[in-house]
């Protein structure tokens, strides 16, 4: 793999902001639920990066949320996150910017960046719940959680993610557009 | 806050643990994750444990701190115990619950499994709590340099790790410093149905990611002009060594493994 300086510092920076993304609500919605908003930028991600740097970013994120900065949902991170059922949502995400990226890349319609941000959404829950279900059951050697039941935890969530999902797609063209406008990163030939 | 994303649960202390190379812990926690496994009989459990909380009091790191690194995960500990007494029907019936028989096999199973859930929770927020992520960054980037002969990029990932970690602090300032503006134009993140408040945030991600994308595209420029060209030949501004006290903490490590090799049956 090649890495141009530029595309380095872009996974980087995108990295750095799924961390914000991950606790953004925390800082501001007080009294409130907080959401986290990661599959709605991994989604971005993928839009916006395309698919190879879409994952890359998505892989440093999970990396130094594992080597302890504190950037997944809650502010938790480190190695023992590793061990927590939940872990394959953070896998996932590396999975949904690639996919969502391969599937925006050449097109710019809305509808198709709604289309790649709902396959997203898709691979996210069916790739994390999966995960969660085997990874629970392996870890407490038991098989007492039904997989159906597993899925039933999944259904609160469920209509806020999409509500995201779609806003993800719709946003992104927008953030393309300014980006675009100040900077010069989206041009190949610009940065070498 | 900022301070606490940069160095994560790291709490600083000049203890051995602290001391010793982040290569060294990173390699006996992956051991240890993997001989976890392998404990199948109360003494083997007590090795483990004894490893496990000896190296746990050995950082110096008061007791509260590394409960607090264990507080998302208490739940599923109990909530594993609690299932195992309740599903798993093997071995005499030891009491009644309300007329609920709970079996010897069931407690034995809950608290072996729940103990190996909070061993492997307990050594691996130990690194975190005695590493700092930075240090655990260039511990990877050593640990994985073989991959590099099939053309793994790890020193670039090293890389983005690194500039990610130094960018997320700044890049929270700006959060907030976007928010304050926008909720002094009217913006309400803080009231209103769901939808609202989601509709709330696009104001804020709009300049935040625009102002993301100008930092990295200045970043590289910056790295360009100063002649980046990969990782081939560039030296190192924190140099690991193994030490002393790294080897002693291999051959502790090695007795423990003998030990449970020696006491599971």
């Amino acid at each position: 793999m090649k890495f141009r300086a530029i595309d380095l510092t872009m996974s980087a920076m995108f990295a750095a902001l799924m961390a914000i993304g991950s606790n953004i609500t925390s800082f501001l919605i007080v009294g409130g639920v907080p959401i986290t908003l990661t599959t709605f930028f991994s989604i971005l991600a993928g839009l916006l990066l395309g698919s190879r740097l879409g994952a890359v970013s998505m892989t440093v994120y999970a990396l130094i949320g594992l080597a302890g900065a504190p950037v997944f949902a809650n502010f938790s991170g480190g190695l023992s996150v590793m061990v927590s059922p939940t872990f394959g949502f953070i896998l996932s995400y590396i999975l949904v910017a690639f996919v969502v990226g391969k599937i925006a890349e050449n097109r710019s319609s809305r509808t198709s960046f709604i289309f790649a941000a709902i396959v997203g959404l898709i691979i996210n829950y069916g790739f994390g719940t999966n995960w969660m279900y085997f990874a629970y059951k392996w870890l407490a050697s038991t098989d007492a959680i039904s997989y159906k039941l597993a899925w039933t935890w999944m259904i609160v969530p469920l209509p806020k993610d999409i509500i995201l999902t779609i806003s993800a797609g719709v946003l992104a063209l927008r953030l393309r557009k300014n980006i675009h406008k100040i900077t010069n990163v989206f041009d190949k030939e610009t940065i070498a | 806050m900022n301070h606490a994303l940069i160095i994560g649960q790291y709490v600083p202390s000049n203890s051995v643990i602290h001391r010793l190379d982040p290569r060294t812990k990173i390699a006996i926690i992956f051991f240890f994750v993997i001989f976890v496994f392998f404990a199948n009989t109360l003494t083997s459990y007590a090795v483990l444990t004894l490893f496990a909380v000896g190296t746990a009091v050995a950082t110096k790191i008061k007791l509260p701190y590394i409960l607090k690194g264990l507080t998302p995960v208490w739940f599923l500990i109990v909530f594993t115990f609690v299932l195992h007494l309740v599903v798993t029907k093997e071995g005499e019936v030891l009491f009644r619950i309300l007329s609920y028989p709970i079996y010897s096999g069931a407690v034995e199973q809950g608290i072996a499994i729940s103990l190996r859930f909070f061993l492997l929770i307990l050594v691996t927020s130990l690194l975190t709590l005695t590493t700092t992520p930075i240090e655990i960054t260039d511990a990877i980037e050593t640990l994985l340099n073989p991959l590099k002969k099939i053309k793994f990029p790890v020193h670039e990932l090293a890389l983005m790790m690194s500039i990610s970690l130094r960018f997320i602090p700044t890049l929270m300032q700006e959060t907030e410093k976007i928010s304050k503006a926008q909720a002094s134009r009217g913006v309400d993140f803080r009231t209103g149905p769901m939808k609202d408040r989601i509709q709330a945030i696009v104001p804020l991600l709009v300049p935040l990611f625009v102002s993301a994308f100008k930092r990295a595209e200045e970043l590289a420029m910056a790295m360009e002009a100063r002649g980046y060209q990969g990782g081939e030949g560039r030296t190192k501004l924190r140099e690991l060594r193994i030490e002393k006290i790294d080897i002693l903490a291999f051959i502790t490590f090695g007795i423990v493994l003998i030990g449970l090799f020696l006491t599971r049956a």
